[in-house]
């Protein structure tokens, strides 16, 4: 396997699943952000796109010691991404500074290998092309392009919106390459009412995010693969922890 | 010279090297896959300025205050406005405002009903014309209703002044969480609104209310949640919250207290008990009244009335004693029918923990003088109980009205007991709704007039139930209407200058500015919130804790059904209003709704004791109705109870939503509230069987 | 029979005279096809277009000495304007100012109707492209480079600034995009030149280029 890049500038997110509360402003936010076609049925979660999902834990025990969580999942933007090294085409890529996972949409051939190596099904098939009801795609953004069907995408962090923060701080004579803390959020972070979801620059120690990854009940899912998600879960109850990872039924979880 | 086979091909053969040496076949190549890049159907980036509107949502029922994105002038995000008072986040429903201005089901023309039943355009000149002369026949006595789906906007004044003028009171808002909040705090002998200073509490108990879901201001309220709850560390505010379901609520507090549907008085009166037992008192004059009444629910009584864990119940308690700024917020799970008792009883808890007007706990807020001189001021109209005005005509103790205006509301499909509210209002001879979306309502109507939505038109949201401080906020148009609608306040006012009133106002901006002023606001400055917070709170004196009303309210039979019946409000869902919006229906749980099926949830143990499993299909049957659903399991149910997942089963608006699931609606049944006499819809019960 | 060893006869005898032999079919062919290949065919893919009005960048930065970024503004939040709108134009041409035909045709069709001239773009880039004008500054370049405004804007642009008329504007028939527009090779003129990495801020990374 090919060595990985190193970056100064890491985004990431910290997000503490003891303050989502499931309501689903971030998914909607993020399909309105990122112009993903609506679905009018979307029973089928195998078929339905969103580049951020909310997930329904349980801690698996019965009424009245039940406790549930909801876990927003967006594409960890992994330090090692296992969809980079099996693309054919280098639609995908980790190389630019900042840490987050390319996605070319024009040059994806749709084979979807990279969908079968996301251990956190973080990336969509467009099976079909997008449509919006008559007139709904007068509301698309000018920030992220449309994708037809037949190509593989998922969430880039929002990505134009650290290229904007950055020509915003150009114009107004600042280092692009050192964003002040909330610079540049993603549209989750933003929507979220709850403030379940902190990003920013993980090497920055201006960053608040910086120490929360650091924090006692930190941890990221499915650490041990080795794929080094710049995405962080904070919880301080230990069953949601335990369900970052597969362990085995007396291995003791961190924090 | 004639070309033999053999020299063709040759000929062409040089062509070939030669046409490879060409640009024609690379460049060809290169076009058409550029030209399969870029395929007519798939629409394209549309690049322009970029500029932003602060505004309010009057679409979502938080309230929540938000940035209108536009490039070129074309709306294109509804963002975050983190000034605002009601804002700091979106709502599931705010966050695609923008995208529902072309939603399918929306009004584009006013219409019609012809005599076979179909709807046809026609112009505004004709749909005033058929309002006046519909409205002519409605004069005097009650003969005209209003019922208005907006709760905090200056505009219920111009549609209640406009009955007042033809001699009706018949004047309702769609029922909610405010009306039953209002007549416990007249009953108590509070003035003004109720308020909950919940940024400064440090211990929020919710009794029923969905505080961070749908109960009141939500964003604003998840916004104080937020900020006392520190990323990773230990919550400076914690949250407990009692209801039958682990709903959104739970999912945020610290604290889940498990209780039946419709046992939120119990509850509380079970936590007065303990915390009266460890010293708690009051001055108000009926203290020992209630006293004597919270005696009554020890520990193990409430437990059995409500099957809450008495051990669970002493910690909360212990909990609240301990906090130096405790607020209990009572009302119901689902936003409605919960009757006044449970708030009553959720008052005389701050009363007991010293929460009366204090930081962080009640507080009295002002109502905002009217600006129409005819008009039904808020107060007034939030004693009109919907529910038990249309039961009475129903019966044929009131008489139905002549004609109807239905404001933004949608009773057919909202209402308890659907079936029978229907038919009740079909009884009515001329129906007309002002509303944005083809609903239900506006299915059942001879008249249906589209008005520009919230994010077309002036509009305002005037201190919302629940919020702590007097709050007016000001929605402003971020575009010109799409559609042909017209502002429904200007409407009014042209509509009662032809029947020969005048309202007092010349146009409904004129009422927002006077209703702005009456709030100590003024918009003349850009702003980046266009609200305006005001710290101006009555004295709140002679409080009394009504133990007489409680103990009436209580004294309920239990449901003779096997299984109670607990809806689950969800503000990803839509509202009656709006229905689900197309980017929501990503947001539905996978086993909430598959196709056209509406999954219902209960425990293992119950389904266990019913003989059922996850998938199987039940029929829910009560006198109020019926339908068929599916079995999820989930253990955040209280034993023996199912639990409902609301806003679905639509049988109007769009592919999103249309004859999704069922409405749950249709299975609870309204009844009187022994004390206060309120309509309460919050303890239904359901038989179950295999389908 | 016999004709046919007449004719294979025949053709070895005459020497590469007859049709079916020799070379000459294979570079007639190949002539034909380099002609229509590299002097036909790129003409006929193309469909010529002219600006609507015709604008002299020369009189504009010679005479009125203005610079580009003057009517090609960043706007604040550091996004690009792009071609200046009629109202911008209006700052000056509120009125007709010189002699020439085409600006008082400027200020009575558009100025006076206030309607926004249809310009037609040499570098417009399809919708999986990102680029950032604030990016690439003077500044950023003139740090070993020495480039006036208009030669650092005619690294990416036609370069008008000399120009009495703009250019005609050659678009694929197929494509509908202009045929100046920027190809990712000469993108990578810069962006995949190693001396620049570490001088500018610049990188060969996708996204720093798509979106």
């Amino acid at each position: 396997m090919s060595s990985f890049k190193e970056f100064k500038i890491k985004w990431g997110m910290a997000i503490d699943l003891d303050k989502c509360t499931g309501c689903g402003a971030c998914m909607v936010a993020c399909q309105a952000e990122n112009n993903i076609a609506p679905q009018p049925d979307a029973s089928n979660k195998l078929k339905s796109l969103n580049w951020l999902v909310v997930y329904e834990l349980t801690n698996g025990k019965p009424f009245p010691e039940h406790e549930v969580a909801y876990l927003p999942r967006p594409c960890m933007q992994c330090g090692k991404p296992s969809c980079v090294s099996v693309c054919p085409v280098i639609a995908t890529d980790k190389n630019e500074e900042g840490g987050i996972v390319s996605q070319v949409y024009p040059r994806c051939i749709g084979c979807r290998y990279c969908m079968a190596s996301c251990p956190y099904h973080a990336r969509y098939f467009n099976w079909f092309d997008p449509t919006w009801p008559e007139g709904m795609d007068k509301t698309l953004t000018p920030d992220v392009s449309v994708r037809p069907r037949g190509v593989v995408e998922k969430c880039s962090f929002c990505h134009h919106r650290f290229m904007q923060a950055k020509d915003k701080a150009r114009v107004e004579g600042r280092d692009p390459n050192a964003l002040n803390d909330g610079d540049y959020v993603t549209s989750c972070t933003e929507a979220c009412p709850n403030g379940a979801i902190v990003f920013g620059d993980v090497n920055n120690p201006a960053h608040k995010v910086h120490d929360l990854v650091k924090g006692k009940y930190a941890f990221r899912l499915l650490e041990r693969l080795g794929t080094d998600p710049q995405v962080y879960y904070i919880s301080r109850r230990e069953w949601v922890r335990r369900l970052g990872d597969n362990y085995l039924e007396n291995e003791k979880v961190k924090g | 010279m004639a070309l033999d086979r053999r020299g063709f091909l040759k000929f062409i053969g040089g062509a070939t090297a030669g046409i490879l040496a060409t640009p024609v076949v690379w460049k060809s190549l290169d076009d058409v896959s550029i030209w399969t890049q870029n395929w007519s159907w798939i629409p394209r980036n549309i690049d322009g300025a970029n500029s932003y509107v602060p505004t309010v949502s009057k679409l979502c029922p938080s309230g929540v205050g938000v940035r209108v994105r536009l490039v070129d002038g074309r709306p294109v995000r509804v963002l975050t406005n983190n000034d605002h008072p009601l804002g700091g986040g979106l709502s599931s429903i705010a966050a695609a405002e923008v995208q529902l201005l072309y939603s399918p089901s929306r009004m584009k023309r006013p219409l019609k009903r012809t005599a076979d039943g179909a709807y046809v355009g026609i112009t505004w000149e004709e749909a005033e014309t058929m309002l006046v002369e519909g409205l002519k026949k409605a004069k005097g006595g009650d003969k005209l209703a209003v019922i208005t789906g907006d709760e905090t906007g200056t505009i219920n004044e111009l549609f209640t002044a406009l009955a007042a003028e033809m001699g009706s009171k018949s004047c309702f808002l769609m029922p909610g969480e405010a009306q039953p909040a209002a007549k416990a705090w007249e009953l108590m002998g509070g003035e003004g609104q109720v308020g909950y200073d919940i940024e400064k509490s440090d211990y929020v108990l919710a009794i029923g209310a969905n505080v961070l879901e749908t109960w009141g201001p939500v964003i604003r309220n998840r916004r104080a949640f937020k900020a006392g709850r520190p990323h990773g560390e230990t919550p400076s505010v914690r949250f407990a919250y009692a209801g039958p379901v682990q709903n959104n609520t739970a999912a945020g507090a610290d604290v889940w207290l498990p209780i039946r549907p419709g046992a939120e008085t119990v509850l509380a009166l079970g936590l007065a008990n303990l915390l009266i037992k460890a010293g708690a008192s009051s001055p108000a004059a009926d203290f020992a009244d209630f006293k004597a009444l919270a005696a009554k629910f020890t520990p193990e009584q409430v437990a059995a009335q409500t099957g809450v864990d008495a051990k669970r119940l002493a910690a909360v308690a212990q909990e609240l004693a301990k906090a130096k700024r405790p607020l209990v917020i009572a009302g119901s799970e689902f936003g409605q029918g919960g009757g006044a008792a449970p708030v009553l009883a959720g008052l005389a808890l701050n009363a007991l923990l010293g929460s009366m007007n204090r930081e962080g706990g009640i507080r009295a807020l002002p109502y905002a003088r009217k600006v129409v001189p005819a008009a039904m001021d808020r107060k007034a109209l939030l004693q009109n109980d919907l529910v038990g005005w249309l039961g009475k005509v129903a019966s044929g103790k009131a008489a139905a009205p002549q004609a109807i205006v239905f404001y933004e509301a949608n009773p057919v499909y909202a209402l308890p007991q659907t079936d029978a509210m229907k038919a009740t209002l079909a009884k009515v001879p001329f129906k007309v709704a002002f509303t944005s979306f083809l609903d239900e309502t506006a299915m059942a109507c001879d008249l249906v007039l589209p008005v520009p939505m919230g994010l077309e038109r002036f509009d305002d949201v005037d201190t919302p139930y629940g919020s702590g401080q007097v709050v007016y906020a000001l929605a402003v148009p971020a575009l010109a209407p799409l559609v042909d609608a017209r502002p429904a306040g200007d409407v009014v006012i042209g509509i009662a200058k032809k029947l020969g009133a005048d309202l007092g106002v010349a146009a409904f901006a004129d009422a927002l500015k006077a209703k702005a002023e009456a709030r100590g606001a003024s918009f003349t400055e850009p702003s980046a919130t266009n609200a305006h917070v005001s710290s101006a709170v009555l004295p709140v004196n002679g409080i009394a804790l009504r133990a007489d009303v409680l103990s009436k309210a209580i004294d309920v039979k239990a449901p003779a059904f096997p299984v109670a019946l607990a809806p689950v409000a969800k503000l990803n869902v839509g509202t009656s209003k709006t229905a689900t919006p197309p980017f929501n229906t990503k947001t539905v749980r996978r086993w909430e709704i598959q196709g056209a099926d509406l999954y219902v949830m209960m425990n293992g143990a119950t389904a266990a004791k019913l003989g059922l499993q996850k998938h199987d299909r039940i029929e829910l049957s009560n006198p109020a109705g019926k339908f068929t659903a599916r079995v999820n399991l989930f253990e955040g149910v209280i034993n023996d109870t199912v639990a409902v997942p609301a806003g679905h089963g639509h049988t109007a608006f769009d592919e999103f939503s249309k004859g999704k699931g069922e409405n749950v609606m249709r299975l609870l049944a309204a009844g009187a509230e022994p004390g206060t006499g309120l309509s309460v819809w919050n303890s239904a019960g359901v038989n179950i069987a295999k389908a | 029979m016999e004709d046919r060893q007449l004719n294979s006869s025949g053709c070895g005898t005459d020497g590469g005279k007859c049709c079916g032999g020799g070379i000459t079919p294979f570079l007639v062919g190949l002539v034909v096809s380099l002609i229509f290949g590299w002097w036909v065919f790129p003409d006929m893919i193309y469909s010529k277009k002219e600006q609507p009005i015709r604008f002299s960048h020369k009189v504009h930065m010679e005479g009125a000495g203005m610079e580009c970024k003057q009517c090609h503004v960043l706007r604040e939040d550091g996004t690009f304007a792009g071609l200046p709108s009629t109202a911008s134009c209006a700052d000056c041409h509120s009125d007709v100012m010189g002699s020439d035909p085409e600006e008082a045709r400027f200020v009575n069709e558009y100025v006076k109707t206030g309607k926004e001239v249809k310009w037609l773009v040499y570098q417009i880039q399809p919708d999986n492209v990102f680029f950032s004008h604030a990016a690439h500054s003077l500044d950023g370049c003139n740090q070993c480079h020495e480039f006036k405004e208009s030669e650092l804007c005619a690294q990416c642009h036609p370069d008008v600034a000399n120009s009495d008329s703009a250019p005609t504007h050659f678009e694929n028939k197929l494509t509908g995009y202009s045929k100046q527009t920027m190809k990712m090779w000469q993108c990578e003129r810069c962006h995949a030149n190693e001396n620049h990495y570490g001088v500018t801020s610049s990188s060969n990374a996708c996204f720093v280029c798509h979106k």
